[in-house]
This record gives structure tokens, sequence and C-alpha cells, in this order.
């Protein structure tokens, strides 16, 4: 029956439409993109080719390194500071009731669904010197000497920013921690209550190991979505003071399109590109999925 | 007892961690009701004068209805393609007999590891040198294109664990192809292509990098951008302005969301189980 149903005709109708696009929109644009990065281009025009100039004119210059920079500072922070937090978060709600689930549920959810540009304008306000949240808590609490300028000082503006981006996504994070820890048999925590476990002893022996699908999978969203961060920037420092928040992607659309200098931005790109696959190799090598069975 | 006193002191954590995730949305709500300079010296207090002329001054240079027209066209026709597309090629992959099904399923998991901000600059030269720039299908099928993956993977194990006599029935009752895919397989899937439509909605609704660089035009701006903009424009002097059009921006989602939200949530968990 399925070899009537799978004529030639058949396949190419299901399958060509998609296959198309994926290959003309997502895959294709890398040709051009590292054929670019080896000329000099302002976008509408190509100057001839150039060599590795562009590369080592990336490569050397001190705003590239700051973005690569931030843009690992990001990627720590949500891996070593907002993973554990949500895994906390969602350890935590496992002990609680019905009705405070509910609740935590409906509100942790509420960031992930609202714009990146609310999310980081909402954030300009709680980072505004004069009378924004943050400052005004410390103002409040009398550690006035805490408060700062938090978007124009050098030390701390990519942090704020970091801050922001991962705020919007620990609620939703916490639900998929928490999704993947209602599937664990209730049996086991019953046969670790008999052997005399405490609460933190099973979340440490049982929890966490048999979450670890979860636990990988949401490691290699967040590491992946931090590494692309580049809406907060745009929206709330612009890169700046100077090029102090800038991270990888924003460098590459600083240079592409703010300075119009296209084959440098391309450099950016097939660099990133390349970032990213190893970070993919890796994470494949280190966190490889077998699926836990019940 | 004392177990008690811990699980209260956890519940009230939980429900302070929990309120901090919407705090700063009541708080633009707030803002959008004060005058530009009542939000100087009341920050966090309700509006002593409530201003409600912040909505309507900001209707005059948001233009939030082009905006929301756009993101609606925008949102529909990506999801439109990529359920569609995606769907038959996933069905086309797990139930099919093509030689290369496995090869394309590799091919088309490439997706999943190259963020579209990479290609953002071959794409806008591609869409420029195509006259596609500032068009609805110029942004449509680019954010098609890469909405595909993770669709096709998703429904991929969907479809494979289906039973094969559905095709035979099919068959035998004298259907063909097509009509075996769309009346009979779709609407079996439709739990799955509802998960999928709530995260494609998502991600296009909320999308930010592509739009921006894509779309150059005012008129053809999604929301998202079309805010980023207005925000630029007015600097940060007028909060009243800014929490207004936030909440405006924001409306059409919290509606949205309160009306689905066991869908919704259930749609952004389901990727960690599957996948």
């Amino acid at each position: 029956m399925v070899r009537f149903f799978s004529t030639k005709i058949s396949i190419a109708v299901f399958a060509f439409p998609a296959l198309i696009a994926f290959t003309v929109f997502v895959i294709y644009p890398l040709i051009p993109e590292v054929v670019i990065s080896f000329q000099k281009h302002n976008g509408f025009r190509s100057d001839g080719f150039v060599g590795l100039a562009n590369y080592y004119e990336v490569l050397s210059s001190k705003s590239f390194g700051k973005s690569g920079l931030n843009t690992l500072i990001v990627v720590l922070m949500s891996t070593v500071l907002a993973l554990p937090l949500s895994l906390a978060l969602a350890l935590l709600l496992g002990s609680q009731g019905q009705g405070t689930r509910r609740l935590f549920k409906a509100f942790g959810m509420f960031p992930a669904i609202l714009s990146v540009t609310v999310i980081a304008q909402m954030w300009l306000a709680i980072y505004e010197p004069e009378w924004g949240l943050l400052n005004s808590v410390f103002k409040a609490i009398g550690l006035e000497d805490w408060g700062r300028e938090w978007l124009t000082d050098r030390g701390t503006v990519i942090y704020s920013i970091a801050v922001a981006f991962l705020w919007q996504y620990i609620g939703l994070n916490t639900l998929l921690f928490y999704t993947g820890l209602k599937s664990i048999p209730q049996t086991y925590y019953e046969a670790a209550l008999i052997d005399g476990a405490g609460p933190v002893k099973s979340a440490i022996r049982i929890t966490i190991p048999l979450m670890q699908d979860v636990i990988k999978f949401v490691l290699v969203i967040s590491i992946l979505g931090s590494m692309g961060m580049f809406a907060h920037v745009e929206v709330m420092t612009r890169g700046g003071p100077g090029y102090w928040s800038r991270t990888i992607v924003y460098e590459l659309y600083y240079r592409a399109f703010m300075s119009s200098d296209f084959g440098a931005g391309s450099a950016v790109a097939v660099l990133f590109v390349i970032g990213c696959l190893v970070v993919t190799l890796l994470l494949n090598r280190f966190v490889a999925r077998e699926r836990l069975e019940f | 007892m004392r177990r008690k006193i811990y699980r209260r002191t956890i519940q009230l954590f939980l429900i302070a961690t929990g309120l901090t995730f919407i705090f700063p949305l009541y708080w633009m709500l707030n803002l959008s009701f004060k005058s530009k300079e009542e939000v100087y010296d009341n920050a966090f207090g309700l509006p002593r004068n409530w201003f409600f002329e912040n909505y309507e001054n900001t209707l005059k240079s948001y233009h939030f209805f082009v905006y929301f027209k756009n993101s609606l066209i925008y949102t529909a026709g990506t999801l439109l393609l990529v359920i569609l597309c995606g769907s038959m090629l996933a069905y086309c992959l797990a139930r099919m007999n093509w030689r290369f099904a496995g090869a394309a399923l590799s091919y088309i998991s490439l997706g999943l590891v190259i963020p579209v901000q990479v290609v953002m600059i071959p794409l806008f030269m591609m869409t420029m040198s195509l006259k596609l720039q500032n068009t609805y299908p110029g942004l449509i099928i680019p954010m098609f294109s890469f909405g595909l993956s993770a669709c096709v993977l998703m429904l991929y194990a969907f479809f494979r664990s289906l039973p094969r006599e559905l095709e035979e029935a099919a068959c035998i009752d004298g259907c063909n192809v097509y009509q075996s895919y769309f009346r009979i397989i779709l609407p079996i899937v439709k739990p799955a292509l509802a998960t999928q439509c709530v995260l494609v909605f998502m991600n296009v609704w909320n999308e930010f990098p592509l739009s921006y660089i894509l779309v150059t035009k005012e008129s053809y701006r999604p929301l998202t951008v079309g805010l980023a903009n207005f925000f630029l424009q007015i600097g940060v002097t007028d909060w009243g302005l800014i929490g207004a059009a936030m909440i405006m921006t924001s409306l059409p989602t919290i509606i949205v969301y309160l009306l689905g939200s066991e869908k919704i949530e259930h749609a952004l968990t389901a990727g960690a189980i599957l996948k």
C-alpha cells in the first residue's frame, strides 16, 4: 500500500516545497556569506577579493574581542546562574500543592510570551538611575551606595543586559524542569522514604539524576539561545557605552548594517557559525542524550 | 509541625518569586496612566491624576494598528506555510518509501544548528536582489524556512507512531495519497499540529532580528520592530507614553494567553519531553 502511495510524483509534492525553501533560505545563504567574507563589500557592490584582510581586521579589533567575551559572559551566566536557579525553583515547586503550582505557572510563563522589545524596555525602566526600580529598592533599604547607572557603567552593562535576557526565560525553564520532574514515578520516592532519605537527599540522589534528559535539553537550548542575544542589546544600549555591551551577533549587525562593511560583517558571521558548530559538537559529545526509560 | 512551617516558607517564597515575574508589567500599566512629570516624583504609587491622554498621544506617533495588521499577516502566512509544508515533509520522511528519507531528515536537522542571525547579511542581500524587500513574502518566506526544522522533527516523531493500517484502509476505500493525507492522517495528528501552531505563533509574533533587518519601510513593520522604533524616536523621557505603547502591544498576546494558557503551557513544555 505504502509503495502504491509512494510514487515519484507524490514524493516530490510532499517533500520538495519544504526542502527547496529550506535549501534556498537556510543553507544556500552560507555560500555567499563565505564568499563575501573574503571581499570588500558595502552591501550593494563588491570591490573585489581582499583575501583574509577582513578576518585579520575583525580578529585584531578590540570590539570583536569584547563582543566575544560578552557573549561568553552571557552563556556562562545562563548555565551557571539561571539554569540552577530554575532547577531549584522546580524542585521547590514539586513539594507544593495544586494552588501554588498553578499560580507560579501562570506568572512564570508571562515574561516568555511577551515580546523581547517590551521586556527590554521594561528593564530600561528598572535600571533607570533616578527613579528606576533597582536603585529605588537600594535606596529604600539604606544601600544607596550600591545604586549606579547600570547601563552606562562599563563594568555593569553586560551583566545588566544579561539579567534582563535571562529573567525572561527563568519561569519557562522552571516549567520545563517541573514537567520533567513530574514524569518520575512516585515509587522511587516511596522506596527512598523507607530507606530514610530526607527531601534534600532524595532530590540530589533521585530527582536530579532522573531528570537528566530535561536538564540536557534546557542546557542546549539556553546555550544556543544566549549565544544569539541581539534584540535586548539593540533596545537597551545599542551596544554602548562605546562597544562595551556588544555581543557577537551585535558586532555582526553593527559592522554590516551600521558601518556598511558587509565583508567584515560576514567574517564575523562565519566565525560565529564555526563557534556554533563547535559548541554543538561539544554538547553532543559531552551531554549525549541516552533516553531514560522508567 | 516543623515540616509545615518549611512548606509555608517555601510557598511564600515561590509566590513572591512568581510575583516578580508580573510586577514589571503591573508597573508599566501604572506608568501608562501618569503624566511625564509625575513619573519622576511618584514612580511606584498609584497615579495621583489618571492621565488617559497617554494612550491618545501614543497612537498619534505609534502606528499600532498598522503594525498589528502587519504582525497578523506575517504570523498567519508563516504559520500556514510551516504547518502545511512542514507536516507534508515530515509525513513523507516518516511514512513514504523514499530512498533519501534518512538523508533528508539529517539535512533538515541542520536547521537547528544554524541560528537565523548568522545569515542576516546574505538574506538581506537576497531579498534585495529578488525585489522582495518591504513586501510581505519577503519576511514570510525566510521565517517559514527557518521555522521548518523544529516543526518537521517534532511531527516526524508523531507520524512514526501511527499504525500502518491507516493508509491501507484509505487505499482500499479508494483514496489517493492526497485524500488519505488530508482527510485521514492530518485530522488524527491534530493535537500535535495545535502544539506546533502555538510554538510557531509565539516565535513569529515575537520575532525580532530578521524583521528588524529585512523590513526597512515603516508601513511593513511588525509590532516588535515598530515598538522598538517608537522607543528610539521618543527617547527615554516620557515614560507615560512608553508604558502606554507597551501595554497596547502586549494586550493581544496577553488575551491569547489568558484564553489558552493551558494549551500554550503544554506546547512550550512539549519539546522537553519529546526530544
